[in-house]
């Protein structure tokens, strides 16, 4: 278990601390402070997976969140498995498995490979849409052995044990990105007292500085980073969070953090202090300024063979060297266009390793760095560039041409060199991801070669991400970018003093995106663009030439800048050979849209704790502890957790039904309808807005009465209905639907507020503080009468009246409504006496046989009667009169109300509009389908008219049969007709058009 | 106004009585004492609360309500006064709304104190069945309202004597700042038992305790 990539000394790794951990079954080691790339270069590793589409094998590219091959699947049991981590930005920690996403049945040997490399020549862009399209049938079997062969991670098949979290802050100034720039903003936005957040997708904070080459006030830059970060641990209102990306930038610069509390640990979250663990943590921060610090990715050149593993982005190989002291190769050519890549030369020859030579693509580099390499003897090639990679699954040569850049031309013959290691770099592109989440198309600017972000109100980019990437220019730009920030937020920023940076003077760099090769891109050995798609320069000049002009649809044709790492290395390189071969400017083709997340995110951070028992709040009322406890099962009804029926030993839902049903109608039942919405409405216009909101009359309704109402919007279809009792002239309790309570008050306050705000009148919700309890039956006096003080004599006590006193000793507001047509009482007592009072009636209720029911029970019960539920028996398209509910319209009310007007017009008018109707079923014990739909002829035909549906059906056993209330074009015309309803089982059921009410229609049960 | 309804709630013997979580059972482990735990949760149960309308505007209005309270009326928004000896509250709620708490079972007699010594249009709603106060303290509290509300709960926009009304998790919570670390919530009666138990996982990480 040689770690043979492996510095004897430097780095920031913890040689005294070795970590066991294995990729792909086999066992390997690497020490605290590696990523799990660092250490599988450390190891040798070079083939970490199969390419999507070409099975070709792959190797490690680059060392953060823009590694597009790196893609492995982690964990060690089924319930930890984490599909499609990048292992440059996984801390290696004990034990860690891991495996390749790609390649079956393995990397090393694998099937796809041999097709990739028989037919890579055949399979253009759209290969599988154009080869496997026909015969259609086929598809789901190819699809079967595609996918297995291509394809990413796999989800864990078990439970994850992990909780998650989100949090909400907010600060002054949000800096993203604790590089040079992002530091020198925190602290002066720090020093000077603000509030600030500083987030980093890194395992550590110092972004650049921390493999930089160049020294701070004359101690290396990494000095620096520390004792900045110490000061600004300091400070109370600054939040340091490492391993945290900034994933999605919204309006208003509301920004989400991604925050890994513990993946760096282990593959799931230990208890800490015998406690659970957040494993990661949204942060939802809405800050008054964000400081965009991100940097750059570093453009790999597109030439042929450049992803064989071996080929590196050149500031990956500093990386590896200074932070982990891992040289991933013997023997290095760079192949450059800029002098900034020169480092990773250097760094290379400082660890002893051979740097065979720098190809640069410029005639003459004359910087700083490229002296540096001169006076080290380094060979330096001018005006070429490695056209090819030779090697399978290591790089073996590199071939090295003459190039003219501007006429995409190769001169001369190619000299092979012998290499385990191309390095290469086409500049630096700034990381506007975030920046264009807004919206704000980056723009681009020839000075830099890349696009810098647009301008975003409240976003002040700096650094290298602003085209300030050299070190003091990126010190100075952070200094500036808080102080603007503070500026406009009307603060005063404190003075820095900036640190003292030696310049290294770089020359200009040349644009170099596709390396030309003597044969043409469609001919030529494959040149890379996208490697986590697969996608060749060919590729997208043979989408160009396919009619794909917009870089939207090259990138959907092609698939390059789709997959986990969206593009990042690939992007930029595909629009410059896509504006090359449309013969236009880069700016001209522009970008594709960047959209959140900047990288892949956990479902379980997305969740966070709203899973589970708090997925969604679960309403209970004050009796609910009883119908647990007496077997009820409860129905979910809005928010609120109801008691649907109440079974009896081994009693089936209908069985129970039943029961309850001949109770309530025989003896006496009991219902939990705490439910209901409960306004009161105070004032001395309390009775006018009655009229005007409900569109029945209220000006007579005397103290102690109580009144239906029905309530319509203003396109006069209704919207709620409920009962309203008037307790005081100017004092009236009203009740709503159970799902159309807040509905209704917001309704109520709406009219107020706009229309009617001289009306002297308050709304109050008292839903909560109310529980209601509803006894029905032909016992409910006899019941009732045993616990209260109210006198019950039906001549003093009558149908819609509402009277006070005690029940169980409890002051109780009785109402005398009933939504069952029996003899009913609702008792409404305060909430926290509620279920003495509950239980007091079943001490009492035993000898009348009082039973509780159910929502399903009222369903049946209130049918039988042809009362409506708003909401199931009407749609929003049901006027009052076609529920022949015109005896609640008062059309002579002095003053207009909410939906007159909607009333008279001539398409609420019609007669063939849908009206409630009852329904018959032919055979007796059928219960027809909610929402069946009704015809007028038996034999089908095509297209069959249609005239309505059924809303609502049950078995009645009071009537015994099955019965059910519908919406009948022209219904009231139809009474006694036989309409049929054809059912998808191809059956066809009769029945008989009845009146809605079927029981007791002269309501003398509750008269009683 | 005699034209409006008033009626004592309460009976007049005492009969058991339930508060809104008194039959929650939250699945998180709590810890035995307030020692050593970062958050410490105390229902304070039954107590009275009032819902008072009114125009702020009025003179006498604000007057009247001083004079049947002793507390003076906040008028600006999320204001919060609290009586020295913390058994009364009135909370502004919106511009023409207050939430009046005072110790259980003298809801009533302050109801009608209020009718007696206001005029003109308001109203006063016993809504003490429907909610509950939770009393939270500890060095964690204010990260667990982080995780729970959208609202700014940093001393700098959240000082003592301050109570808004807020989207709280998935439902809505009035918070209070009552004291430099103690905080409350008022929680409506059928989603207390969901906000409970939020609020407990919430509070886990930092070693929560369940004060009597």
């Amino acid at each position: 278990m040689s770690q043979r990539n492996r510095l004897a000394k430097g780095g920031r790794i913890d040689r005294g601390r070795p970590l066991q951990f294995s990729f792909n079954g086999v066992s390997y080691e690497g020490f605290v402070g590696d990523t799990l790339a660092s250490a599988l270069l450390a190891n040798g590793v070079d083939v970490v997976n199969r390419s999507f589409k070409y099975s070709r094998p792959r190797g490690i590219v680059a060392a953060g969140a823009e590694e597009p091959n790196a893609i492995l699947q982690l964990g060690a049991t089924e319930a930890g498995q984490v599909p499609n981590v990048r292992a440059t930005q996984q801390a290696l920690y004990r034990g860690l498995v891991s495996s390749s996403t790609n390649g079956w049945p393995n990397v090393e040997r694998d099937l796809m490979g041999v097709v990739g490399e028989m037919g890579g020549k055949f399979m253009p862009p759209g290969f599988y849409y154009k080869t496997f399209m026909a015969p259609a049938a086929m598809w789901p079997k190819y699809e079967k052995y595609i996918r297995k062969a291509a394809g990413l991670g796999r989800a864990p098949r078990e439970n994850d044990p992990d909780i998650y979290d989100h949090i909400n802050r907010h600060c002054d100034v949000l800096v993203i990105g604790a590089g040079p720039a992002g530091l020198a903003a925190a602290l002066v936005a720090g020093r000077s007292g603000a509030r600030v957040i500083v987030c980093d997708e890194q395992e550590e904070m110092g972004g650049s500085l921390l493999d930089s080459r160049e020294s701070i006030d004359g101690r290396p830059a990494a000095h620096w980073v520390g004792k900045v970060l110490d000061e600004l641990a300091a400070m109370p209102e600054v939040l340091l969070l490492p391993r945290t990306t900034a994933n999605g930038y919204h309006d208003h610069n509301f920004v989400t953090l991604h925050e890994r509390r513990t993946e760096h640990l282990a593959d799931t979250a230990p208890p800490a202090q015998g406690r659970r663990q957040v494993r990661a943590r949204m942060h939802r921060v809405r800050a008054g300024r964000v400081v965009l610090a991100t940097g750059t990715h570093e453009r790999p050149l597109v030439y042929a063979g450049n992803d064989v593993p071996g080929n590196m982005v050149a500031g990956a190989i500093s990386t590896y060297i200074h932070r982990y002291a891992v040289v991933p190769g013997q023997r290095l050519v760079l192949s450059t266009a800029n002098d900034h890549a020169y480092r990773a030369a250097l760094d290379w020859h400082d660890a002893g390793r051979e740097v065979v030579a720098i190809v640069d693509a410029r005639d003459n580099p004359g910087g700083d760095l490229a002296a540096e390499a001169r006076n080290r003897g380094i060979r330096i090639v001018t005006g070429s560039a490695v056209i090819e990679a030779r090697g399978k699954k290591r790089v073996s040569a590199a071939l090295v041409a003459a190039i003219d850049v501007e006429g995409f031309a190769v001169r001369g013959t190619a000299d092979a060199l012998a290499c385990d290691t191309i390095a290469s770099s086409g500049g630096y592109s700034p990381v506007v991801h975030l920046a264009a989440h807004s919206g704000v198309r980056p723009e681009w600017r020839d000075d830099i070669l890349g696009f810098v972000p647009g301008k975003v109100a409240g976003l002040l980019p700096a650094g290298g991400v602003n085209g300030r990437a050299a070190l003091a220019q990126a010190l100075a730009d952070g200094t500036e970018a808080a102080a603007s920030a503070l500026a406009e937020l009307g603060a005063q920023a404190a003075s820095i003093t900036l640190p003292e940076i030696r310049s290294v003077r770089e020359d200009k760099a040349v644009a170099l995106f596709q390396v030309p090769h003597p044969k043409p891109a469609m001919r030529a050995p494959k040149q890379f663009v996208d490697q986590q798609n697969d996608v060749t320069a060919g590729g997208i000049e043979l989408a160009t030439r396919e009619g794909f002009e917009s870089i939207e649809h090259v990138k959907r044709y092609t698939g390059m800048g789709f997959g986990t790492d969206q593009g990042k290395l690939a992007n930029i390189n595909g629009m410059a050979i896509a504006a090359r071969c449309l013969g236009q400017t880069i700016p001209e083709t522009g970008t594709t849209v960047f959209r959140p997340n900047y990288t892949p995110i956990t479902f379980g951070a997305i969740a966070g704790r709203h899973c589970r028992e708090l997925f969604d709040p679960r309403r209970y009322t004050a009796m609910h502890s009883w119908h647990v406890a007496n077997g009820a099962k409860l129905e979910e009804v809005g928010q609120w957790m109801r008691p649907w029926y109440y079974p009896r030993g081994n009693e089936s839902m209908s069985e129970a039904v039943q029961r309850e049903c001949r109770a309530v109608r025989e003896g006496v039942g009991i219902l939990d309808a705490s439910t209901l919405g409960k306004i009161e409405i105070q004032g001395k216009d309390a009775r006018e807005f009655l009229n005007r909101i409900y569109t029945n009359a209220w000006t007579k309704l005397g103290v102690g009465k109580c009144r239906y109402g029905l309530m319509c919007k203003d396109d006069g279809m209704v919207m709620d209905d409920g009962v309203t009792a008037c307790l005081g002239d100017n004092h009236f309790h009203m009740t709503t639907t159970t799902g159309g309570a807040a509905a209704v008050l917001d309704w109520l306050e709406l009219w107020h507020q706009t229309e009617w705000p001289e009306l002297e009148v308050y709304f109050n919700s008292v839903t909560d503080h109310w529980a209601a309890m509803a006894i029905n039956g032909p016992h409910a006096r006899k019941l009732l009468a045993e616990l209260t003080d109210i006198d019950l004599a039906n001549d003093q006590f009558g149908f819609m009246d509402w009277r006070s006193g005690t029940v169980a000793g409890v002051p109780a507001r009785v109402f005398r409504i009933s939504f069952t047509g029996e003899l009913s009482y609702e008792i409404n007592v305060q909430a926290n006496h509620a279920l003495h009072v509950w239980k007091a009636l079943f001490e009492k209720g035993e000898k009348y046989g009082l039973t509780p029911y159910g929502t399903e029970t009222m369903h049946v019960l209130r049918a039988e009667k042809g009362f409506i539920i708003v909401g199931q028996d009407t749609d929003g398209s049901v006027t009052p009169e076609d529920l022949g509910m015109q005896w609640c319209v008062g059309y002579k009310k002095p003053y207009s109300w909410i939906g007159r007007r909607a009333l008279s017009r001539p398409d609420t008018q019609r007669e063939d509009r849908k009206q409630l109707v009852g329904l018959k079923p032919l055979e007796p014990a059928l219960v027809l389908e909610e929402g069946a739909q009704i015809v007028l002829e038996k034999e089908l035909r095509i297209p069959m008219p249609m005239f309505g549906h059924v809303t609502s059906s049950y078995y009645s056993p009071t009537l015994g049969h099955g019965f059910a209330l519908a919406l009948l074009k022209g219904g009231g015309q139809r009474m006694g007709q036989t309409v049929y309803l054809p059912m998808a089982d191809g059956q066809v059921h009769a029945a008989t058009v009845v009146e809605p009410v079927f029981y007791d229609p002269e309501g003398s049960r509750q008269n009683v | 106004m005699s034209d409006a309804a008033v009626f004592d709630v309460n009976p007049a013997a005492s009969v058991a009585s339930e508060s809104p979580l008194a039959a929650c059972r939250p699945r998180v482990a709590t810890l035995a004492n307030a020692e050593g735990a970062g958050v410490v949760v105390r229902e304070r149960a039954f107590l009275g609360h009032l819902i008072l309308r009114g125009n702020a505007a009025d003179e006498a209005f604000v007057a009247g309500v001083e004079q049947a309270l002793g507390l003076p009326l906040p008028t600006k928004a999320c204001g919060l006064s609290l009586a020295a000896e913390g058994t009364s509250s009135i909370q502004w709620l919106s511009p023409d709304e207050w939430l009046i708490i005072v110790p259980g079972g003298a809801e009533f007699a302050t109801e009608l104190r209020l009718r007696e010594c206001l005029g003109g249009h308001f109203a006063v709603v016993n809504v003490s069945g429907g909610q509950t106060v939770l009393e939270l303290s500890g060095t964690g509290v204010r990260e667990v309202l982080m995780k729970s509300t959208p609202y700014d709960v940093h001393p700098a926009s959240f000082p003592v004597g301050r109570g808004v009304g807020t989207v709280f998790a998935k439902s809505a919570a009035l918070v209070r700042r009552v004291g430099e670390e103690r905080w409350e919530l008022v929680i409506r009666r059928s989603f207390a038992d969901y906000l409970y138990r939020w609020l407990l996982d919430a509070a886990e990480e930092f070693g929560v305790h369940i004060a009597d």
